[in-house]
């Protein structure tokens, strides 16, 4: 584009054509005031502070909404200007009550500021107050609309980022205000109280509520937040060393941008609660012979745990001793945990919370594409030619994610959602096909089917990059597509209108849980490669293949090597060279034999194989399927480890209780769902006698005997750096990126030759439905919670909102069973029986039930069986067959 | 008294009309309050959903117009004009005398929902002032024994 000349204050400056006024001005550091203005938002052109002159024809124009002209020169602070502004700023004032001393925003409320920067005190003005109701019935938003200024960032952050469509403007003039349809209280629209409007309001009209007076924060530090995968970009604030207010960062180039979501914005509030745990523990002797946990020193803590471990790897070998390192915790803890059990104890027995999520799934594509789908960022989307979200509810999920994806949708890119249940996506959706839970598989292969039948396939991309394609056509031809119909319940129309859709277009595919945690997921991210391949989707910037990760550092886990398959960097520990490699790095002898994964620990704790486990920030008597089998299994064992930040069920069955550090209170560094590696400093200290994580670990192994504690967390990314080829770039910075280093052609290194091969058509077994359970319930997560829930239950918050996590039943089964909205139901299944209330949905078909998990305390897990996610024996964790009565 | 029963399926079937329309809001608008004689807050949903807008954002089109009502009216709707030329001929007699006769305050709907009274800024039709409008219909040079006999007939009808 041309590049124009102006001049602003008598500063020639130079920028493209469409640039506006204001942001020439911000770009060459010129001081324009503004309050309706935000880098992320289209223009507005409300408030009218941002008046500039026309040094020739004397014009006054808001530089916000005007864009730039050749040879402009322009003045920004003549006193005309000033005088204007002045008055602009009166006029709001006098509309605005006098609540500024007992006003939460205080001195960051940008109308005091203006006023305060013009020298406006007494406006002089006949005072018009706008008095409106507080609203403040939800436990997040406070809604004081007398002090709103009009400015619009609210409506506009609800409409441009986060695209939701709660509020907007109602009735005209004086009367004029951000409202909910019906002008009902937030709680009862749509909004998901994601709290970006809040970050962006000038005034106090919009603000945090705390369930007590927390003041304003002394300092704000940046942070990354510690919930979902997506890893947004923090600015916490903190007064007397306690976290008191969460925004966005507002960094140009994060994830999130502006935006955040409920649990990122407001569920914060847990790091301050009384269940944190802040002195090691260990269970003592009390004068009744019954032992109740008491606080320890660090030093007689680590010695306890030290020996023990010691002892135990003595006398039954170094596989009786079994780690969980954390999809929570940072990458540099991670390395760290898996190299105490690696090195120091000799055992590939480390796994991590992941797995819960079916994290481990990817390491199908990993072989594949030799780690080519990596990195994946979402910013891409924008200008994907189609994206297809496959078993996912991002918004709820990862709200933003589905930020991403609707603001795609919007701006045109064709979106298909595949998901049993009409999720809030789908009113974005071109096309919804309403699946059967568990049989993406068939509907992947059919497309593939359709889509070689008429001969749209990128015939040259193929030939150049994939191999195998004349077996996986042979097979395609021999698929029953009237088993295909009945087994996903769709009609061969759609799938043809799918088809039709995906026609010569790049394929973006964004995979939730609704395929990593089911039966047939190894499978279907085989059929989903193939789609990619036959469609030329990989290697392509907005196309390919986009995981979504439920935690924050779930990939980063993987990629440090807390898996038991897994060595550093995602090397397969089957393959000798790899080893070697290690061992070299090492110094040691590593065991060919993969170790247990989460699921088989729990087994082996059972049958007495394994005698001590450590564990580091994981649940797993939440987070894990049959609680009260977990439960047993861990008493089972001679010797647990919890090292965590909240007190928890799991504390009660610990030997020793080390108490860590979250994100906040430490340094560290995330990788997120795209393979972003953000590092973080730590906002506030540990409470109590609390330390980081990695301190601990570090501490921990210098009593097991390592050669040379690291001291410092720089020294543990220095080897990172050195050993881990992807994490090159860890250098202490909010954003590096993985780096890729895949072998196949497709994904462009100048070396890289390898073809990628199509993987085989599998079809799955046509079984028929169970008789005792016919209802097919799936387990899905609402934005409130994450994950089992440990923090978010925590949060004081999330436990004020009367949000009660109701099944939600189809219409047609609830007539059948005689149920209205509120009744209580008992769901059972093979495994376990919980009660819910259910709401009555026409979100859902008829034979299905959607059962939020993390609520009471995650109770859903009592309906699904701990066998192992990764055997083809297992049934799934993300449907089960349920029957439902009337409690 | 209840206001007239909605024929729901007529506004559906205008809604239908519209579907994936966005410039059509203030068409679709007039055309359910023309049958509804107001817009009915539950429509707002279904209108929104059919033109892909936010609920929030159709109420704010429908609140910004004074045309637009989302309370039910009466059958007839008075708006006496307030503008200059009606104000110098006597128009503020010509309301109250109304709101006398009607019981009813200016924005009120009368309990069996024969009458609503509204003002208005200017009717554009100053020539006849003082003026008033009944539905779609005009009323000029009016008197207080016009007014009288007017609403008696329209009381009837």
């Amino acid at each position: 584009m041309d590049n124009i000349v102006l001049t602003i204050d008598n500063k020639k400056i130079s920028c493209p054509a469409g640039t506006s006024i204001l942001q020439a001005a911000i770009q060459n550091d010129i001081k324009i005031p503004h309050l309706c203005y935000h880098p992320d938002l289209k223009p507005f052109g409300a408030c009218r502070l941002c008046l500039v002159e026309d040094e020739q024809s004397g014009r006054l124009m808001a530089s916000c909404v005007t864009p730039v002209a050749a040879d402009m020169t322009l003045l920004t602070d003549t006193a005309r200007i000033l005088s204007h502004r002045r008055n602009i700023v009166r006029l709001m004032i006098a509309e605005h009550p006098e609540s500024c001393i007992v006003c939460s925003k205080g001195n960051r409320c940008h109308l005091r500021w203006a006023a305060a920067q013009m020298g406006i005190g007494e406006t002089d003005l006949y005072s018009m107050p706008n008095y409106k109701p507080l609203e403040q019935a939800n436990p997040f938003i406070i809604r004081d609309l007398s002090k709103c200024i009009l400015c619009g960032k609210c409506i506009r952050a609800d409409h441009e980022l986060v695209v939701v469509g709660a509020i907007d403007y109602n009735l005209r003039g004086f009367e004029s205000r951000p409202a909910t349809v019906h002008e009902q209280g937030l709680e009862r629209s749509n909004c998901t109280f994601c709290g970006t409007c809040v970050s962006m309001c000038p005034t106090g009209a919009l603000s945090a509520k705390s369930s007590q007076y927390v003041g304003s924060p002394a300092t704000e530090s940046f942070s990354i937040c510690g919930f979902c995968g997506v890893g947004c970009s923090l600015a916490m604030g903190q007064s007397t060393g306690k976290v008191i207010d969460v925004n966005p960062a507002h960094l140009a180039n994060s994830v999130n941008k502006a935006t955040l979501c409920v649990r990122g914005h407001f569920a914060h509030d847990f790091l301050n609660s009384p269940r944190r745990l802040i002195a090691p523990m260990m269970p003592k002797e009390k004068e009744d012979e019954t032992t109740e946990m008491a606080p320890v020193s660090w030093d007689e803590a680590l010695d306890q745990v030290a020996n023990r471990l010691r002892q135990i790897k003595e006398e039954s070998g170094p596989q009786s001793v079994a780690f969980l390192g954390s999809s929570k915790c940072s990458n540099e803890e991670n390395y760290l945990i898996q190299k105490i059990a690696r090195v120091l104890i000799g055992t590939n027995n480390v796994d991590n919370g992941g797995y819960v999520s079916g994290q481990f799934l990817s390491t199908i594509l990993d072989q594949k594409t030799g780690g080519g789908c990596r990195p994946a960022p979402f910013g891409d989307l924008a200008t994907a030619d189609i994206i297809v979200v496959l078993g996912a509810d991002p918004n709820h999920s990862l709200p933003v994610v589905s930020y991403y994806l609707k603001r795609a949708a919007k701006n045109g890119v064709p979106l298909v959602v595949i998901d049993p249940r009409k999720t809030d996506l789908v009113s974005f959706a071109s096309l919804w096909l309403p699946i059967k839970p568990q049989s993406d598989l068939e509907l992947i292969n059919a497309l593939a089917a359709l889509l070689h039948e008429t001969n749209d396939y990128d015939s040259e991309f193929i030939d150049r990059y994939a191999e195998g394609f004349s077996l996986f056509t042979y097979a395609l031809s021999s698929l029953d597509t009237e088993k295909v119909c009945r087994m996903t319940g769709l009609q061969m129309q759609q799938m043809k209108t799918m088809a039709a859709l995906l026609k010569e277009k790049r394929i973006a595919f964004v995979i939730g849980h609704g395929i990593l945690q089911q039966r047939y997921g190894v499978h279907t991210l085989g059929a989903i490669l193939n789609l990619s391949l036959m469609s030329g989707s990989l290697g392509k910037p907005g196309a390919g293949i986009y995981i979504l990760a439920r935690e924050n550092n779930q990939n980063g886990a993987m990629d440090m090597g807390t898996i038991p398959d897994l060595l550093p960097g995602r090397m397969p520990i089957a393959e000798d060279s790899n080893r070697k490699t290690w061992e070299k790095n090492w110094g040691i002898k590593i065991s060919p034999d993969p170790g247990l994964n989460m699921g088989r620990v729990i087994e082996a704790a059972e049958s007495g194989q394994i005698k001590a486990l450590y564990i580091m920030g994981e649940n797993p008597l939440r987070s894990l399927p049959q609680p009260q089998r977990v439960k047993a299994a861990l008493e089972n064992l001679e010797f647990v480890v919890v090292q965590d930040i909240l007190d928890s069920e799991i504390v009660n069955l610990a030997d020793v209780v080390l108490p860590g550090a979250a994100t906040s209170e430490k340094g560290g560094s995330f990788t997120n769902l795209e393979g972003r590696i953000q590092s973080f400093a730590p906002v506030v200290t540990p409470p109590g006698k609390a330390k980081p994580d990695w301190e601990i670990l570090d501490l921990l192994a210098a009593r097991l005997g390592t050669s040379a504690a690291y001291g410092s967390l720089e020294k543990i990314r220095d080897e990172i750096r050195r050993l881990v080829p992807a994490y090159a770039d860890l250098n202490g910075s909010a954003t590096a990126w993985v780096k890729p280093s895949s072998p196949m052609a497709v994904f462009g290194a100048s070396d890289a030759h390898e073809m990628i091969s199509f993987s085989p058509v599998v079809s799955t077994a046509d079984e028929p439905a169970d008789r005792d359970y016919p209802i097919t319930a799936i387990l899905g997560s609402l934005r409130y919670h994450l994950g089992s829930g440990t923090r978010t239950s925590v949060s004081q918050r999330i436990q004020d909102f009367d949000h009660v996590g109701n099944a939600a039943i189809s219409k047609t089964d609830a007539e059948e069973l005689k149920l209205k909205d509120g009744d209580t139901v008992k769901i059972k299944t093979r495994w376990g029986e919980i009660k819910r209330k259910v709401d009555c949905s026409n979100r859902i078909a008829a034979g299905q039930l959607f059962v939020p998990l993390a609520v009471n305390a995650n109770d859903a897990m009592n309906l699904i069986d701990l066998t192992d996610l990764s055997e083809p024996s297992s049934t799934g964790w993300k449907t089960c067959a349920v029957k439902i009565t009337k409690a | 008294m209840k206001p007239p029963e909605i024929d729901w399926d007529q506004i559906y079937g205008i809604i239908e009309k519209y579907k994936g329309e966005k410039w059509g809001l203030i068409p679709l608008l007039q055309e359910v309050q023309e049958h509804a004689g107001y817009i009915p807050p539950e429509s707002i949903d279904p209108i929104a959903e059919a033109l892909n807008l936010y609920p929030a954002e159709v109420q704010g089109v429908i609140t910004f117009y004074s045309g637009f009502a989302l309370e039910p009216k009466g059958k007839y709707v008075l708006r006496v004009c307030r503008g200059t030329a009606c104000h110098v001929k006597g128009s503020r007699s010509v309301l109250r005398l109304m709101q006398k006769e009607l019981e009813l305050k200016e924005g009120e709907t009368s309990p069996d929902y024969q009458f609503t009274l509204e003002t208005v800024a200017c009717l554009g039709a100053c020539f006849l002032a003082p003026t008033m409008m009944i539905n779609r219909d005009y009323f000029g040079k009016l008197s207080p024994t016009k007014v009288s006999s007017l609403l008696g007939e329209y009381q009837k009808k």
